[in-house]
Formats: structure tokens, sequence, C-alpha cells
């Protein structure tokens, strides 16, 4: 059974929320990217036995990702020159 | 060529050598020695109390270095961006997560056959070894894992020469090796080993007719990098391999630290011997490498470690679980990043997914990056979103800047560039680009003043070889930052050529080389 519209959409979400909450610059930007890469590609499968694949993976790697992202919180997050121009455009939410 | 000679041989104690040293001597000046007496122990300043005892070194360039604390508030200290990623890779907090639980509970030793601790820690470095070689199509018994890249080229250089020494005594490299290549033949070569260095042509690549020529009947080792460290030069390593194995016996060598996870690397392919992989170019951690072994026809080497015979009697010593661990993962993670999906899976522009079932974002018509080197070669996403940033970088430079020469074959390893930039000092250039992580070269001659031997070798006058900065671009690189420092080089370039009075005389049409200076100092 191929996971629903709906139960890929909200894990979208939630992989682009939790990316979103990662402190550093390059490792936000990294994981908001291939989030975005990733479903598109998943949006873009027709084969219902690889949607199943790509998106049982997915699952997989936000276990991984949220971990991850608290560590990165702990630990991560000084500010970058490059931040600082542009200081609204990359504010996680959390 | 004599004043050469006598400078080098004043350089230190250990120019009491035998003829052959002074033999390699007066052939190359490249590399200096690493011996015990260049090691240097600094005491401990008196008002030492904690990690806030360092003091800026005059090799620093002006920068200081502020400790910060995690206490304060982190908004205050801006870092500057990291564009130096052949020097080392951030590790992947995805790798990270794969290394803490045996950084915690699981601390079992991987060697330990009587419990479920050591149980565990050995599966976990066996599946770790199997996702190395997975990378670069090798079976898991030819992974050796070592310290990092230094060790394994060490071994690998020292190892097989010195176990074929009775018969073969010749070894062949090129000059634009690693260090730690270099110095392990000079080694050698002190030992009485005969060592060729190649040359390289303008464009840093080797010619397969000069290696053919250079090979003897008792050359036992030839080690060629499949990339550079400081160019991205890009070797012919399958053509090679391909001429290597039409003469028996010569094992083939290949220090693939900066290419494994950025290109496709496929040990039969290239017919590669031995090879070696660090961890901390790959996104993993560092102070951990491999050495991959072929075992069919089967490469004998003398170790370097003695000990518990572990890793196949290569490499002795208990192997660190995390970070075998970490250097598996970044090959795993690597390797599913290298593949190429159906769709293009890359995202070069916010707006094509704010939300991916959105209609009109359906990736029908997804930006196209064509490789530097123009071939067909399909890229996964971390290399083409290096090649999307890489050329990003260079057509912003290009557009803005003048005399800039890039160094090293275009066709190169596009995520690194390296550039120069006429009538401004390379490391004036550096200071001034104090928000950005950059280098002149590698890691270890950057401190130096001396211009990069990489560089020379591929012919680069001094003045250029002077001006260079090498660009790294990586996975978490993002396209901000390529702006920030096209940005960045082009305001400052100007600036510095606008108070140099070489510019000026280049601006008034002058042609600076047919100027005779030591005329106008007398
Ligand atoms: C081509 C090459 N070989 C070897 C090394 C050394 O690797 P390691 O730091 O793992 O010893 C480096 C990195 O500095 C490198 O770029």
């Amino acid at each position: 059974m191929p996971p629903s519209r709906r139960a890929i959409l909200s894990l979208y979400q939630s992989t682009l929320r939790t990316s979103k909450s990662f402190s550093s610059y390059n490792f936000r930007n990294y994981f908001i990217r291939r989030a975005k890469g990733t479903f598109r590609a998943i949006q873009a499968e027709s084969d219902p036995a690889r949607v199943q694949s790509l998106y049982s993976e997915a699952v997989q790697e936000l276990t991984v990702l949220r971990r991850s992202a608290i560590v990165n919180q702990l630990y991560g997050g000084w500010r970058l020159a490059v931040e600082d121009q542009k200081p609204e455009r990359f504010r996680s939410d959390n | 060529m004599l004043s050469r000679i006598s400078r080098a041989a004043s350089r230190g104690p250990s120019s009491k050598v035998s003829h052959t040293v002074t033999g390699y001597r007066s052939r190359r000046g490249i590399v200096q020695p690493s011996g015990a007496d260049r090691a240097s122990v600094v005491d401990l300043p008196s008002t030492y109390k904690d990690e806030s005892h360092f003091t800026p070194r005059a090799d620093m360039l002006g920068f200081k270095l502020g400790m910060p604390q995690r206490e304060e508030s982190l908004k205050e200290k801006v870092r500057p961006i990291y564009l130096d990623m052949q020097a080392t890779t951030p590790v992947d907090p995805r790798v990270l997560d794969a290394m803490l639980p045996y950084l915690t509970d699981q601390y079992g030793n991987p060697h330990s056959r009587t419990h479920a601790y050591g149980w565990e820690a050995e599966q976990a470095v066996e599946d770790a070894r199997k996702h190395v070689a997975d990378l670069i199509a090798a079976d898991p018994k030819e992974i050796i894992f070592t310290s990092g890249a230094t060790e394994t080229n060490n071994m690998a250089i020292k190892g097989v020469a010195r176990f074929h020494k009775e018969k073969k005594k010749h070894v062949i490299t090129t000059q634009t090796e690693h260090k730690c290549v270099l110095d392990s033949c000079r080694k050698l070569g002190e030992e009485g080993f005969d060592i060729t260095y190649l040359p390289v042509q303008t464009n840093g690549v080797i010619s397969l007719e000069e290696l053919e020529a250079a090979i003897r009947p008792d050359t036992s080792l030839v080690s060629i990098m499949t990339v550079n460290n400081e160019t991205g030069v890009i070797q012919p390593i399958k053509e090679i391999g391909a001429l290597l194995r039409k003469h028996r016996g010569i094992y083939f060598h290949t220090d693939a630290a900066q290419a494994v996870g950025k290109i496709p690397v496929d040990v039969n392919e290239m017919n590669v011997d031995i090879m070696s992989i660090s961890g901390h170019k790959l996104y993993g951690p560092k102070g951990v490498g491999v050495a991959y072994v072929r075992r069919r026809p089967r490469v004998r080497l003398e170790p370097i470690l003695n000990g518990g015979g572990q890793e196949r009697g290569l490499r002795s010593g208990t192997l660190p679980t995390a970070l075998a661990v970490g250097i598996g993962e970044a090959a795993r993670i690597a390797k599913k990043e290298m593949a190429v999906s159906t769709v293009s899976s890359f995202v070069l522009d916010d707006d094509y997914a704010r939300s991916p079932f959105h209609a009109s974002c359906y990736p029908s018509d997804l930006p196209f990056i064509q490789l530097s080197s123009g071939n067909d070669f399909r890229a996964g996403r971390d290399r083409a979103h290096v090649d999307a940033l890489s050329k990003r970088l260079i057509e912003g430079i290009n557009a803005n800047v003048e005399h800039v020469v890039r160094n090293g074959d275009v066709a190169g390893y596009p995520g690194c560039i390296n550039l120069s930039f006429s009538y401004v000092e390379g490391e004036s250039l550096l200071m001034a680009l104090k928000d950005i992580a950059l280098s002149s070269g590698s890691a270890c001659t950057s401190a130096s003043l001396e211009p990069s031997y990489v560089l020379r070798a591929l012919g680069a006058a001094e003045d250029m070889a002077h001006s260079s900065l090498r660009f790294g671009l990586g996975r978490f690189t993002t396209e901000a930052e390529v702006d920030f420092v096209i940005q960045q080089i082009v305001r400052t370039v100007h600036r510095l050529r606008e108070m140099s009075p070489l510019w000026e005389m280049v601006q008034e049409g002058i042609d600076i080389n047919s100027i005779d200076w030591s005329q106008s100092h007398n």
C-alpha cells in the first residue's frame, strides 16, 4: 500500500520543520534544500513500489535528522558573516 | 644549480647524508624533511591558566584567536564563512549521529570476542567496512582502517618498497603529490631507493608517455594521486592503471583522499592496488582513514605498526570504533548522494519548491547544469550542487575582475578552484578577506610564504603562484555564500590593485615583463 498523499505531505512538513531547527547556517540550509529535493523526487515518482520505498527511507531519515538537530542546537549556531547580510532570511521558528 | 644545493645543504643537520640523498636533493628540492630535529617542544607560558592562553602567531596573518565561550551570546561573534573544503570538511550531522552511540554506551573493544560489548562494536566496524568498500566497489576484506590518508600513504609507499627491496629499488611518483607522499619517497631515497618524480604538463596532468618511459624493470611502485588537493586536477587513473597492468610486478598506489565521495571511484575499473582515503575529507571525522589493499592479485607490503595483528596484520592496534563508524556512515551517505536519481532532485531556486505539491513547480523544466568537463556523466545531487556553485563562482568573478588565471585543468574537480589574481599578493588578499576562511594552497604550506610547489610544478610564474587562492566548495556551501565571496573578492581585488604601482603601469599599457628591475635599483 503506497502512502497517501496526505501522509507524504505531512512527512514533508515535519522534515522541513526539523531542517529549519538546525542552528548552524550551513547544515540548516543543506537539510532544507535536501528535504525539498527528496520530496520532489517522491512526487515525481509514478511507480507505487518506489514511492513506498522512498517514503520509508524518508521516515527513517527524519528520525536521524531529529536527533541531529537537537545536538546541533546544543553545540552549533555561531553566526556567519554571510548571515549578517540578510538577518531576517534564515531565522528558524523554534 | 650550485646555489640551490648549497642552500638545501645548509638547511639543517639532516644534510649529513649519503650520496643518494645528495643526488635526490640536486634533482628536486620540493620537500623538507620531517625528522625529529624539526619538531619543537614549546613550553607553556608562565601565565598559563586555561585555554585562553593562545596568542596569535605570526603565521596567523594577523587574525586573533578569540576562543568564544558557549555561554556568551552567540549573536555577538561573527564567524567567517568556510570555503576551505580541501583542508577539511565539516562532520555531517548524520555522521555524528551514527558515531555518538559508540562514544557513550556502546564502548566495547571491537576485538573482544567474549562478550556483547565486543560483538556489537565489531558488528558496527564491519558494517562500516562494508559501506566504505561499497563506495569504491571493493570487497570489505580489502579495507584496512588507519588513522588517515597520511598513515595510509606512508604504509603503502614504504611498505611496498621495503617489502620488495631485495629485487626492486625504484619508485615513481609525481611532483604535485601531497607532502606526505613526497616525504615518504624522500625517506625511501635516504634508504637507497631510486625515486622518479614525474613532471606534470601545464594543466597539471601527467603524460602517459613520460610515465611509460620512466618505468624500469626494477620499478616496484607507482604512486599518483587521483585528485590534487591544491588545484583539483584529476589524473587519468583509469588509463594509468591499464598501462601499469601491462607491466607485471608493478604496484599502483593512488592517494584518493580528495576524490573518494566526490568523483566516482572504482578500484577495479581503475586497476588500483592500494588506495588512500581520509575520513575528514568526505564529511567524516578526523583521525581516521582507510587503506584499500587489493587481495587478488595479492599486494604484499611490510606493515609499519606491528602488534596484535589486527586488520590482516597490516595495521595493528585497537580500532577506534566510533571513528570507523563515522567514516563508514560518511561513505554510505556519499554513495547515496552521488547516486543519480530518476529525477534531478536538487533545487537551485527557493521558489521552485515552496510547496512540492504545488502544480506550478512540477519538475519539468529543471535547470540542467553543464559540467565543466562537458562530458555526459550524470551527476548525483552532491556533485550537481558543487557544479552549480562552481560555475556561479567562476562566472561571477570572471564578469567582474580581469587578469584572473585558473590554475590547473579546467576539467578538474569543480569543488576545488585555484585562481591567481595578477598584481595582487595572495597573502594581502587573504588578510583583507577576513570574513572568508580560504587558503592559498594546502594547509601545510599556506603558513609559509613560499609559493606552492604544486603551482610551480605546473609552470606557474613565481608571482602568479604567490597570488593564488583556493576556493573549496562542498555539500554544505550555499549559493548565498558564493555570492558573498564574489562580492568580497571583487571589492578587495579592486582596492588592492588600486594601491599597486604595478597595476597602474599595466593600466598605462606598460609590459611589466619587459622592465629590467635590477637596473632601476643600481
Ligand atoms: C591528497 C591528500 N592526501 C593526504 C592528505 C592527508 O590526509 P590526513 O589528514 O587524513 O592524514 C590530504 C589532506 O591534507 C590530502 O589532501
